[in-house]
C-alpha cells in the first residue's frame, strides 16, 4: 500500500537498540527510536502496541488503539486482530474509519505526566552511570504511575529485570484487576 | 554559579545556581535554557505571550526560576537538585490538542541509522504511527 499515499512509521518506546534492530529486520519503512519516551507524553501512550491513524492532513483518524496487528505490523507483536487490516484498508482507500474512531481518549493525569518526566531523568541518569539517582527517579516514576505499562515495565530491562517475569505478571494481574486502563481504544482482540 | 542540565527536547545546559531547590538563572540565559523570553508583555516565544502579572511567582531576587518559568507556559518539569537538572516536558496543550482536536502532534526522532525523521515529513500520505517495544 506504500505507493498510495500510506506509510507505517513505526516508534519503538526503547533504548535497546540491538534488541529493536533483531525486530526491525527486513522492514522498510521508518523505525525510529524514542529511549526518552516523547511519544507516550505527546499522545498518551500508556503501553505497546499502540497505533494512532494520521491522515494527509496531519489529523488524528482514529486515536490511541492497542492492536495487535496486522500483516504490517505482526512483525513487532506476533499477533493479529482479524479485520484490522480490512480496516486499514478501508481508510486508505475510501477514507471511512470504524465507529470506534470517534472514541474520546483521557488526557493523562498530572501524576501520568510527571511520570514521564522521572522515567526520562532515570534513563538519563542511567545512561550517565548515576544507578542510584537512576533507581530514584524509577522508584518515583513507579509510585506516579504504578500500572502505566510504558513506566514500570519499560524500566525493567533498565534494572537489570526481566520485562516478562514475575514482576510483570504481578503487574499484569493489578492492571486487568483495576479494568484495564490503558489510555485508547482496546478492540476486542483475537489472538 | 554552577551549571544546570536541561532534559528537554534535547541535553542541553545553562550557568545558574540552586536555591531551596529551586533551579534559578539571569533573566538573559532564560531564552536559551527554556526557549521563552521575559518581556514587559509576560513570556514570550515566537509571536505568543503568557501574562505572568508582576512576575512574582518566576521570580527571586534578580534572577528567574526555571520550573516555574516553564509551569507558567504549562510545561511541566521535575527537578533533582541533587543531580543539578531539570527535566523539561512537552506542553500539555499539544497533547490536549491531540485527544480533544486530533491535532496529531509533530516530533522529530533518529532511525536505526540515526538519521532524523519528522512525522511532518511525510505529510501528504496517511501515516499510521506505531508504537512498540522490546518489553
Amino acid at each position: 500500500m506504500a505507493d498510495e499515499g500510506f506509510l507505517v512509521v513505526a516508534v519503538a518506546i526503547d533504548e535497546n537498540i540491538d534488541e529493536v534492530r533483531s525486530l526491525a529486520e527486513n522492514i522498510t519503512y521508518p523505525v525510529l527510536m524514542d529511549p526518552d519516551h516523547i511519544l507516550t507524553e505527546l499522545y498518551a501512550i500508556s503501553n505497546v502496541p499502540a497505533v494512532v491513524w494520521i491522515d494527509e492532513e496531519g489529523r488524528i483518524a482514529r486515536p490511541n488503539a492497542y492492536e495487535f496487528g496486522s500483516d504490517l505490523l505482526s512483525e513487532f507483536t506476533g499477533r493479529t486482530r482479524a479485520g484490522h487490516f480490512d480496516q486499514i484498508r478501508e481508510w486508505v482507500h475510501n477514507g471511512t474509519v470504524p465507529e470506534d474512531a470517534s472514541s474520546q481518549i483521557a488526557d493523562l493525569s498530572d501524576d501520568e505526566v510527571a511520570a514521564r518526566l522521572h522515567f526520562r531523568l532515570a534513563a538519563h541518569l542511567r545512561r550517565n552511570g548515576d544507578e542510584d539517582g537512576a533507581s530514584r527517579h524509577f522508584d518515583a516514576a513507579a509510585q506516579l504511575a504504578p500500572l502505566d505499562f510504558t513506566v514500570v515495565r519499560a524500566a525493567m530491562p533498565l534494572q537489570g529485570e526481566s520485562p516478562f517475569g514475575e514482576e510483570f505478571f504481578k503487574i499484569l494481574a493489578e492492571y486487568e484487576a483495576a479494568g484495564t486502563p490503558f489510555h485508547g481504544i482496546i478492540p476486542a482482540s483475537e489472538a | 554559579m554552577t551549571t544546570i542540565t536541561i532534559l528537554g527536547d534535547e541535553v542541553a545546559t545553562t550557568t545558574g545556581e540552586w536555591a531551596d531547590g529551586r533551579p534559578l538563572v539571569e533573566p538573559d540565559a532564560l531564552s536559551a535554557a527554556v526557549g521563552w523570553t521575559l518581556k514587559p508583555e509576560g513570556l514570550c516565544r515566537d509571536d505568543q505571550c503568557v501574562l505572568v502579572g508582576d512576575g512574582s511567582a518566576i521570580r527571586v531576587g534578580d534572577k528567574l526560576d526555571l520550573a516555574a518559568v516553564a509551569n507558567a507556559v504549562d510545561q511541566p518539569t521535575v527537578v533533582d537538585p541533587d543531580a543539578g537538572i531539570v527535566v523539561l516536558g512537552q506542553p500539555n496543550a499539544t497533547r490536549q490538542a491531540a485527544l480533544r482536536d486530533r491535532q496529531a502532534p509533530d516530533f522529530t526522532l533518529a532511525d536505526l541509522d540515526g538519521t532524523s525523521h519528522r512525522l511532518s515529513d511525510y505529510a501528504g500520505k496517511k501515516r499510521l504511527l506505531v508504537a512498540f517495544s522490546s518489553w
